[in-house]
């Protein structure tokens, strides 16, 4: 049997046992890495996840099966544990689960590659990452630099996705990623510490894009600055901007998450927790004429790039917050039959062991239309935070913080001196309602989110433009 | 065959095959397992998962190159095609800086009673146990819970091309469970290679039992307090420490005794942290690690002072140390945590206390600089304010916000009940006391 067959069969044997709802999906996620420590070659690895994931809904209650062994009676014997344990549980059903009607897809698709992952050789990727620290090395000067260390990983996920509604869908997404952590050290300013990435869909030309050698030396040199010279920040009410990268972060976390309608229904509550978003807030207020949030899977070489979601319902992009208002949850098709909507294709799994649950793709704030001069021009101090490291939100998405790594005072319109740990620790409303500006320079920026028990780690996006905050009080971190 | 021989031949069949290929040296770990889970939402099940999994880890050397393969295939038979591509990967990679030879086989004393049969009868159909869990919170005056129970069979065989070749097998259940009232909530979790029902329903009666005494928060301020870790939050954090006292975190800069070495005091010398491997019942109890090396019960830090990194072969090469038994091929890790009690009953923890915080929860604990140890975590579920050694009211979530040598440094009691946990913010297995810690920066939003 073919894997379209055995995912096929897996349906027929659903339906046949009486399953009022079969999916099942082939998964299979072929990835490598090489990771380098202070410019040396630690190790190499391969990795190789591949299997059938089964769900189905049985008495209005839902089971969910896997198996990586890829045989026909192997798969049936998944459809029937899943039956079984499904038609077990119902007894403790006070709502059934239902699934909302939609119109899925029956199509095959592929993310974009120029440069296939062998056109560079294992050599030259192993020069890459030694290039990496011979020239960081050189970029410090007051202070060292104990460890750095580099991967550069490379990945395909391949899906079949079919369901008893008439869904069959094939997806093929090569992915890319470039990370670097290094701790810079001075005898008596203490250390600093940088972990960043690069993840997206596409091939090896995203490399020539991401220019890791270069973007990696002037990191360092920056912080080599911060941690050198950088003051304590002002203490008093000043306006802060705060930079794309941490903005993405930002909206992902109090916009992207708590808008998650499974969340938002308590489906996660003793995992990722609830949402300050209740079911009946659609169209109240959030903050200001400048917060809107999309997310959208649709975004062409992104990191969470998907034109079908895991229950084969086609993507568009949402828009969660609009101008200030909550607009829109991100949905499956159980939160949709709840809420009366149709799914906007938010299901998604990390592998084939996962359950397919509502995640975020590409989750961005939309940017303004000024350059960044001129969104500092009339700020007469205030303090500019471009990149950080410790961050953490509460379980309903309420209360947020984020201190900043890479960040420097404004004065009267111009960055001026470097400024050690502030800290922008805010409740979500008083960020977006704060909110007064945006320059035009949209940025993403790539991560692993993770929610879901077992715990499942999706590829995402998140970004926006820089933006302008009016009277923040920051905190510092000593 | 049965399941102890099949693995065992796959293992010892991949080690020849990569040998023929031309590998130095090789080591196979086959991960077989059999997994049921509940997750509760809204006082009903949202869905049960099940899993019949295998996959294969190799390790493969080769003139002192490494290469760490893990597969799910869909046939543990079809492994050893990567072999071929690897071979050419091993001649262009560069040897690493942490190699080391594997090590010779060693006696290996087997742990006994790693399996429970209760968990693997009620693995066929756990909505009766289930359902009790449910029930027990509500014997307590709540509005819902949610949670999940977890059950597991696993097997692991090891084979390395030092004639390693050993397996076992065992069960585990993890469970945790989150209790709504009012405004308030509570969660507890149990992890262990037993099914106690009578630890069951303990988990779910104090989850609901938080919950319904937080059920009225009122807002708390940021400040210095005295705080009581409860074991899941004391787990956490621990966990966090646990890891950084591996040497390849210690190597890679992420860790607080990056600066550090066995013999420097760490931590008040009334706390000890302990990794421990060979206590049946914990969930992460084994008797070898990756390399083949027999795990043995070993102090972490001990009455404060820092008595080992956890080794694997290479870490240990390289820092002039002898393997712990921690290995990970390349990331030596800890197995279980155990921090010994202390004397106090909570009761008198409080007494304890002249203005502080019982933090019952927390999670998102993320580090500004793993070297310097600077954090935060932010609470959730019941968080109670005490004033003059009495519980005065629940308040609403607020931040530890400090640095974690100083939260080792100010440790000042333990109480004598300890609690085994295992969630999703308690990844090693913990069997940890509440404890008490001067003196730590709390935080919250500022607008």
């Amino acid at each position: 049997m073919t894997y379209e067959e055995l995912v096929l069969h897996a349906i027929d044997v659903a339906s046949d046992l009486g399953a009022t709802y079969a999916e099942a999906r082939y998964h299979k996620i072929s990835s490598s890495s090489i990771t380098s420590r202070n410019g040396e070659i630690i190790g190499v690895s391969k990795n190789l996840s591949e299997g059938i994931g089964v769900r189905v809904l049985v008495n209005g209650a839902l089971g969910f099966s896997s198996t990586n062994v890829l045989e026909r009676s192997h798969v049936i014997e998944a459809v029937e544990r899943a039956f079984k344990l499904a038609k077990s549980h119902a007894k403790l059903m006070k709502k059934p689960i239902e699934f909302s009607d939609v119109k899925t897809g029956c199509v095959r698709y592929s993310a974009l590659r120029k440069k296939p992952f062998d056109s560079m050789s294992l050599e030259d990727k192993v020069s890459l990452l030694s290039e990496c620290w011979e020239t960081a090395k050189n970029y410090v000067k007051e202070v060292k630099m104990p460890v750095l260390t580099t991967a550069l990983s490379e990945s395909i996920e391949e899906k079949i996705v079919a369901n008893s509604d008439g869904a069959f869908v094939i997806s093929h997404i090569p992915r890319v990623g470039f990370r670097y952590s290094f701790v810079l050290v001075h005898p008596q300013k203490g250390t600093i510490q940088r972990s960043f990435g690069y993840r997206a869909s596409g091939g090896l030309e995203l490399l020539e894009e991401w220019k890791p050698v270069e973007t990696l030396a002037n990191e360092i040199k920056s912080c080599e600055t911060v941690l050198c010279e950088g003051v304590k920040p002002p203490v008093e009410e000043i306006d802060v901007v705060v930079g794309s990268e941490i903005v993405g972060l930002m909206v992902h976390e109090s916009c992207g998450h708590p808008s998650e309608a499974d969340r938002i229904l308590g489906r996660e509550a003793a995992q990722a927790g609830k949402s300050f978003i209740k079911p009946d807030m659609i169209g109240e207020t959030i903050g200001s004429e400048w917060a809107t949030v999309i997310d959208d899977p649709t975004i062409p070489g992104s990191n969470g790039f998907y034109l079908y979601d895991d229950e084969g319902v086609p993507a568009r992009p949402r828009f969660l917050y609009k101008e200030g208002k909550i607009n829109e949850f991100l949905h499956n098709r159980w939160t949709a039959a709840v809420f009366g909507v149709e799914s906007n294709a938010a299901s998604r799994s990390m592998d084939f062991s996962s359950e397919p649950i509502i995640r975020m793709a590409n989750t961005y704030l939309k940017p303004g239309d000024m350059n960044f001069e001129e969104l500092i021009e009339d700020i007469r101090k205030g303090v500019y935070m471009k990149s950080y490291m410790e961050w953490n939100i509460d379980d309903e998405r309420w209360s947020q913080r984020y201190v900043g790594l890479e960040a420097y005072l404004i004065e009267d319109g111009e960055i001026t001196k470097p400024l050690r740990n502030p800290a922008i620790e805010l409740s979500t409303k008083t960020f977006y309602t704060r909110i007064d500006g945006a320059d035009k320079n949209l940025k993403f920026y790539a991560g692993v989110c993770g929610k879901g028990e077992p715990a499942q780690g999706v590829p995402v996006w998140f970004g926006g433009p820089n933006v302008r905050l009016r009277k923040i009080k920051l905190r510092v971190v000593s | 065959m049965n399941g102890k021989d099949f693995l065992l031949e796959i293992a010892g069949n991949l080690v020849k095959k990569a040998l023929e290929e031309g590998f130095d040296e090789v080591a196979v770990q086959v991960h077989r397992k059999k997994e049921v889970m509940v997750k509760v939402a809204n006082s009903e099940p949202s869905v049960i998962q099940n899993w019949t999994v295998a996959n294969v880890g190799i390790y493969l050397a080769k003139e002192g190159r490494i290469i760490i393969v893990e597969q799910s295939p869909a046939k543990l038979e079809d492994t050893e095609k990567v072999f071929g591509e690897l071979k050419e990967t091993a001649k262009l990679s560069p040897p690493s800086p942490f190699y080391a030879p594997l090590p010779e086989p060693q006696s290996i004393e087997p742990l006994e009673g790693l399996v429970d049969k209760r968990i693997l009868n009620t693995m066929n159909d756990p909505s009766d146990l289930t359902e009790m869990i449910i029930n027990t919170a509500f014997e307590e005056d709540i509005d819902y819970v949610a949670g999940m129970i977890d059950f597991v069979y696993s097997e692991k065989a090891l084979a390395t091309s030092k004639d390693v070749n050993l397996y076992e097998d065992a069960t585990y259940l993890e469970a945790y469970l989150r209790a709504f009232a009012g405004k308030g909530s509570g969660q507890w979790a149990y992890g262990s290679r037993m099914l106690k029902e009578e630890r069951l329903r303990k988990m779910a009666l104090e989850a609901a039992r938080l919950a319904s005494r937080a059920k009225h928060p009122e807002p708390g301020e940021p400040g210095v307090y005295d705080v009581i870790l409860s074991p899941m939050v004391a787990g956490n954090l621990l966990n966090l420490v646990a890891g950084m006292s591996s040497a390849f975190s210690v190597l890679m800069g992420t860790s607080i005794f990056m600066n550090k070495k066995p013999g420097d005091k760490v931590a008040s010398s009334i706390f000890t942290l302990i990794d421990d491997p060979r206590k049946p019942e914990s969930a992460g109890s084994t008797a070898f690690d990756s390399e083949g090396v027999p795990t043995y019960t070993k102090p972490i830090i001990k009455e404060g002072v820092l008595k080992t990194f956890l080794h694997n072969s290479k870490t240990a090469a390289k820092m002039g140390a002898k393997s712990t038994g921690n290995a990970g091929w390349l990331w030596p890790h800890p197995w279980s945590l155990r921090i010994p009690p202390g004397e106090y009953t909570l009761d008198e923890l409080i007494r304890e206390v002249e203005r502080g915080i019982l933090v019952t929860n927390n999670w998102y604990t993320r580090l500004q600089n793993y070297v310097e140890g600077v954090f935060s975590t932010i609470t959730r579920d019941a968080l109670f304010l005490i004033e003059n050694g009495e519980i005065v009211r629940p308040i609403y979530k607020l931040r530890i916000a400090d640095r974690l040598p100083t939260l080792l440094q100010n440790i000042a009691a333990l109480s004598r009940e300890v609690y085994d946990i295992k969630w999703w913010e308690v990844g090693i297995p913990t069997r940890t006391p509440y404890i008490l810690v001067k003196n730590l920066h709390t935080s919250t939003h500022t607008a």
